[in-house]
């Protein structure tokens, strides 16, 4: 019963490290919402550019232009559609209220690889992804720490 | 015994029923599959199609690429059906008059979209059309004018602000009678009339830069709000591709057209010329144009330009939109455009 205190108490603080990880507020810079506007060139099989980077609260102007046959742009989480023919620029408009980065990918068939014409926004740093590394990297440190003592007694 | 007996005859009328009723609901089937593909591979396949006066024809639409659209052209009986790959669409038409008809695509499937056309071939006794009260077609006005299409036909012209039909109105000049015709502006261009213009005594104290305004609101006065809506609709979807959104000639295939960017040839190893898509904002190209020269254009096509041939497609009245909406580039209209 004496040796499992400090045992317990390691994985306390393993636990209470993993709770800070996952759910720490960040000290992220607010930055003042502003208008954004990106011109998306779309041709087969691809968007140029293919990555927008806005914060949190922005409104988003996209205009997207094809240069060859008929594209689309669906964006994933906001679930936001429209198409473009050649000569016909189509625009969306939205604010970019939810926090995190989204795949949009071409809302028309377009040919062979068409499944492959995808982008991505990102809205605001990708903190899933860098809290995912996070408690990653700690569950690997914990699984050595907390496998030592087994390893010396064998 | 001939219970077995029973039960073999049961299994063979089984299998000879399904089989039967299948080939027969096939063979009932009249309906025709028509493949779009990219002009490049294929177009249209079939790209000629039959069928008979009053006699409904079914199609089955399947696209085997990209996004098409199906549309008659010179009518408004079928109104432009989309194709999307991997939904294949049924329309039902029906001819009251035989003839030949095109059929075209729609979308822009490609640089070379305008050439995805089929003609349907509708049959029929004559005798419908000699009761035809619309009568025969006259030809179009640059024939009758014995105009040139492919007659250079820029003018040096010193045309330092952008002509104003609503400064032209403002002037209230009166104007020589016969050129308040929709015949006489069509059938002149603004240079021309300009010059008729300046000739006339009563305009002698209004300066150069006055009078392109009062042509300004003559070519205004041709027209109206309506047209220039279809117009504009007309461009957007047929035109702006090359021609560009605002009629400089700077559209999104423009700089394959003029052969600027080896990448995508239009018309690879086929042999054809094209050139950079005329510039409507430019005055020198289109002051010494007139109306029905533009309407030409656009229905015969430019021979070795590039430019396609409309006239199996627009309507007589959908022809004189466009070209009423052409000026609109070069000429300020008091016309705002409705996105619909």
């Amino acid at each position: 019963m004496m040796k499992s205190s400090p045992a317990l108490l390691r994985n306390a603080v393993f636990l209470a490290a993993a709770l800070l990880v996952a759910f720490a507020p960040l000290p992220l810079p607010q930055t003042p919402p502003a208008e954004r506007t990106f011109r998306i060139d779309a041709t087969q099989f691809a968007f140029a550019p293919a990555v927008l980077t806005v914060n949190p609260g922005d409104r988003v102007t996209i205009e997207l232009t094809s240069l060859d046959v008929v594209h689309g742009l669906y964006l994933d989480g906001y679930d936001l559609q429209i198409s473009a023919d050649p000569g016909q620029t189509a625009t969306m408009t939205f604010v970019a209220d939810r926090a995190g980065s989204f795949r949009f990918r071409c809302a028309a068939t377009c040919g062979d690889l068409h499944p492959f014409m995808i982008g991505k926004l990102h809205v605001g740093p990708n903190t899933l992804l860098w809290r995912s590394i996070g408690l990653a990297l700690l569950a690997m440190f914990a699984a050595v720490m907390l496998g030592m003592p087994r390893l010396r007694k064998a | 015994m001939k219970k077995e007996w029973l039960a073999r005859l049961l299994v063979l009328a089984l299998v000879v029923g399904f089989s039967a009723a299948a080939l027969y609901a096939r063979w009932a089937d009249r309906t025709l599959e028509v493949h779009a593909a990219m002009p490049e591979k294929g177009g249209w396949l079939p790209n000629t199609l039959t069928a008979r006066a009053d006699e409904p024809l079914t199609l089955r639409l399947i696209s085997d690429d990209v996004v098409h659209g199906f549309a008659i052209g010179q009518s408004d009986q079928q109104p432009s059906v989309d194709i999307l790959p991997g939904k294949p669409v049924e329309i039902t038409l029906l001819f009251d008059k035989p003839g030949t008809y095109t059929y075209y695509c729609t979308r822009w499937c490609g640089p070379n979209h305008w050439r995805m056309r089929g003609t349907i071939e509708v049959e029929g006794d004559d005798s419908s059309l000699a009761n035809d009260p619309s009568g025969p077609v006259a030809p179009p006005l640059y024939l009758m004018l014995g105009i040139d299409l492919d007659a250079p036909h820029d003018v040096q012209v010193d045309v330092t602000r952008q002509p104003s039909a609503r400064r032209g109105a403002a002037l209230d000049t009166n104007l020589p009678a016969e050129m308040l015709s929709r015949e006489y502006v069509r059938a002149h261009s603004p240079y021309e009339v300009w010059q008729t213009l300046r000739e006339t005594p009563a305009a002698s104290p209004l300066s150069d830069a006055d009078l392109w305004d009062l042509v300004a609101r003559l070519w205004e006065r041709s027209t109206t709000p309506d047209a220039l809506q279809t117009g504009a609709q007309l461009y957007a979807q047929n035109c702006a591709t090359c021609h560009g959104t605002t009629g400089a000639g700077d559209g999104v295939f423009a700089a394959a057209l003029a052969g600027e960017t080896s990448a995508t040839p239009i018309s690879p190893g086929l042999g054809h010329e094209t050139v950079a898509p005329t510039d409507f904002s430019d005055p020198a190209h289109m002051l010494g144009a007139s109306p029905a020269l533009l309407h030409g254009k656009i229905i015969r096509g430019g021979m070795g330009t590039g430019m396609p041939s409309w006239g199996l497609i627009f309507t007589d009245e959908q022809t004189w939109a466009l070209t009423d909406y052409l000026w609109t580039f070069t000429f300020q209209f008091q016309f705002k455009e409705t996105t619909p």
